[in-house]
C-alpha cells in the first residue's frame, strides 16, 4: 500500500473537528463508516513476523518508550506490532486526537502495522458481582472503536474466566451476540486466546466453534498462543500436540508466539516451533505470529528482553525463509 | 519514574490548614496493564512497623481522591501503568524527620485468571498469603522503601 500521510493527516483533522462539539471524548465517537486510515500492511501471504508489547513490560515505560518499542521491532524486521490497549495506550480509554496522530507517524516511521489489539473483559472488574450482559458490552464496544480507530483489525479478546482450565463464564455468547454487527460493521475479529494451561483438547473450545459455525461469522476466531505446546510439563500432564492445531486452524487468525527459553544456537528449547510454524506453512496460515517472552528472569533488575526477541526472530526468520 | 513501587519523590507530610494531618508517598502501578480503580485491592500500609488500617489511607488519581470504599465503586476510572498515584496516610502530626520504612500493599483482580486467585480481604504487608498473586509479573503485591523526611 503506498504511503499518503496528507489523506490521514487531513481524515484526522476532521475527525478532531467533528469531536470538538461533543462532551463525549473523541476516541469515544463511533467511527462506523470507514476505516480510519490506510496503514503499511504487510501484503505477503502466510506466517508473518510480529513482536507483542507484553514482551517488554518489565521495561515500557521505564527504560524504554513507544517509540524504542518500535525501532526495535523494526529493527528485527518484522512487521506487525500487538500493543495491550489498557497498559500502551496513553490515557486509556480516551487518548487524545495528538496521541492518536503520533500512533500513526510511529506505524509509518518505522513501516509497523497495527497487528493485534489486546485488550480485556473484565467481568470482575467490580468485586462484589459480575457485569451484567449490557455493562460487559459498554466496555467492549469502546475498545473495538478505539482498536478500529487506531488500525487494527485483530483483537486478542481476553474473555473473563470461571474455573482453573480457563472456560469462559456462561454469557459469553450473550455478550459476543450484541457486539457481532458493530465487528461487521468495523470489520474486526475478536479473538478468544488459547492459553496455557488450557489445551488445544479443552472442552470450550469446541463451544467456540459450535458457536462459529452456527452463527457462520467471520467476525469471532480464535487466537492461539503456543505456550499450550511446552513440553516442559509437571508430572502426568499431557503435552498438547501440534498437529492438534490442524483442525482449528481456519478460526486461528493471530498466534501468541510464546518462548521462554532461546539457545545461543537460536533455538527454543521447550516449545517445537520447527513443526510448529511448518504445520502454519503447509496449511495456509495467513496472519500474525506476534513474539511474546515470558521467561522467568524477565523482571530481573537491568534485564533486556530485545535480546530474546532477536534471538526469538533469527529463529523464525531461518524456519518461515523470510 | 523510579523502578520500586514506592518512588522516592513526593514523599512528605501533608499540611492542612496550618496543621499537619498524616504525609503522603506515590506509587507506580506495576502490574504489566492498567486497572480500574474498583478492581484495585488495598490493604495495611505499615510505617516503622506501625499498621494504618486502610480507613486511614487515601489514593490520588488524576487530582481526585478516594477512599477504598469510593475506589471500589469507580468501575470507569482507569490508573494507566504509567501514571503516579499519590497514598495520603492520616496520621495526625506526620513523620518526623528522618529515615522512615514504609510498607504497603496492593494487588487488583484479574478476571482472566482462575476466579480462587482473587484476594477479597484487605491485603496486610508481608503476608505469603496471597500465592500466585505475589508474582512481579501481577505486580508483585508488596512493597517496601526506606525514605527520608525532611
Amino acid at each position: 500500500m503506498k504511503k499518503n500521510t496528507t489523506t490521514r493527516r487531513t481524515f484526522l483533522r476532521n475527525v478532531s473537528a467533528a469531536a470538538a462539539v461533543s462532551v463525549v471524548p473523541a476516541a469515544a465517537m463511533a467511527l462506523d463508516s470507514k476505516p480510519v486510515a490506510e496503514y503499511p500492511a504487510n501484503e505477503r501471504k502466510g506466517p508473518k513476523r510480529g513482536v507483542s508489547l507484553y514482551s517488554y513490560s518489565a521495561e515500557f515505560g521505564l527504560t524504554k518508550t513507544l517509540e524504542d518499542c518500535f525501532e526495535d521491532i523494526h529493527d528485527m524486521g518484522a512487521t506487525g506490532i500487538e500493543i495491550l490497549a489498557n497498559a500502551h495506550i496513553e490515557n486509556y480509554p480516551y487518548p487524545t486526537d495528538e496521541w492518536l496522530d503520533y500512533w500513526w507517524s510511529l506505524c509509518w516511521k518505522y513501516n509497523i502495522e497495527p497487528a493485534e489489539y489486546g485488550h480485556w473483559i473484565d467481568g470482575r472488574v467490580l468485586q462484589d458481582r459480575e457485569l451484567t450482559v449490557d455493562e460487559t458490552t459498554e466496555y467492549l464496544v469502546r475498545d473495538m472503536r478505539l482498536a478500529h480507530r487506531m488500525g487494527f483489525k485483530w483483537l486478542r479478546t481476553k474473555v473473563t474466566v470461571k474455573d482453573n482450565q480457563l472456560a469462559p463464564i456462561d454469557n459469553w455468547t450473550e455478550v459476543i451476540d450484541s457486539v457481532l454487527p458493530l465487528a461487521e460493521r468495523l470489520d474486526l475479529k475478536l479473538l478468544p486466546e488459547i492459553h496455557s494451561p488450557s489445551k488445544l483438547s479443552s472442552g470450550f473450545i469446541t463451544h467456540y466453534l459450535d458457536y462459529i459455525k452456527r452463527t457462520g461469522t467471520k467476525h469471532f476466531g480464535l487466537n492461539i498462543d503456543f505456550g499450550v505446546f511446552n513440553t516442559n510439563v509437571r508430572g502426568g500432564s499431557e503435552v498438547t500436540q501440534p498437529e492438534e492445531l490442524i483442525p482449528l486452524l481456519p478460526y486461528v487468525y493471530c498466534c501468541h508466539a510464546k518462548f521462554v527459553d532461546m539457545d545461543d544456537n537460536f533455538r527454543e528449547t521447550q516449545i517445537p516451533y520447527e513443526k510448529i510454524l511448518r504445520i502454519l506453512i503447509d496449511n495456509g496460515y495467513d496472519g500474525y505470529l506476534l513474539s511474546e517472552y515470558e521467561g522467568r528472569d524477565k523482571y530481573d533488575e537491568g534485564y533486556e528482553v530485545t535480546h530474546q526477541l532477536r534471538k526469538h526472530h533469527i529463529m523464525m526468520k531461518n524456519i518461515l525463509g523470510y | 519514574m523510579e523502578r520500586t513501587v514506592i518512588q522516592s519523590v513526593g514523599f512528605r507530610n501533608v499540611m492542612e490548614e496550618g496543621k499537619v494531618i498524616g504525609f503522603q508517598f506515590k506509587v507506580r502501578n506495576p502490574y504489566y496493564r492498567g486497572v480500574y480503580l474498583s478492581q484495585i485491592q488495598t490493604g495495611y500500609a505499615t510505617v516503622d512497623g506501625e499498621d494504618i488500617g486502610r480507613d486511614d489511607i487515601m489514593w490520588q488519581i488524576a487530582g481526585a481522591t478516594y477512599t477504598w470504599q469510593e475506589m471500589l465503586v469507580s468501575r470507569n476510572v482507569h490508573w494507566n501503568p504509567l501514571q503516579l498515584a499519590t497514598i495520603i496516610v492520616k496520621k495526625p502530626g506526620g513523620l518526623k524527620q528522618g529515615y522512615h520504612d514504609l510498607r504497603y500493599s496492593f494487588t487488583s483482580t484479574k478476571s482472566y485468571m482462575p476466579p480462587v486467585l482473587n484476594v477479597n480481604n484487605a491485603l496486610k504487608p508481608d503476608t505469603t498469603a496471597n500465592g500466585g498473586m505475589t508474582l512481579p509479573e501481577f505486580g508483585a503485591t508488596h512493597h517496601y522503601r526506606r525514605l527520608i523526611i525532611v
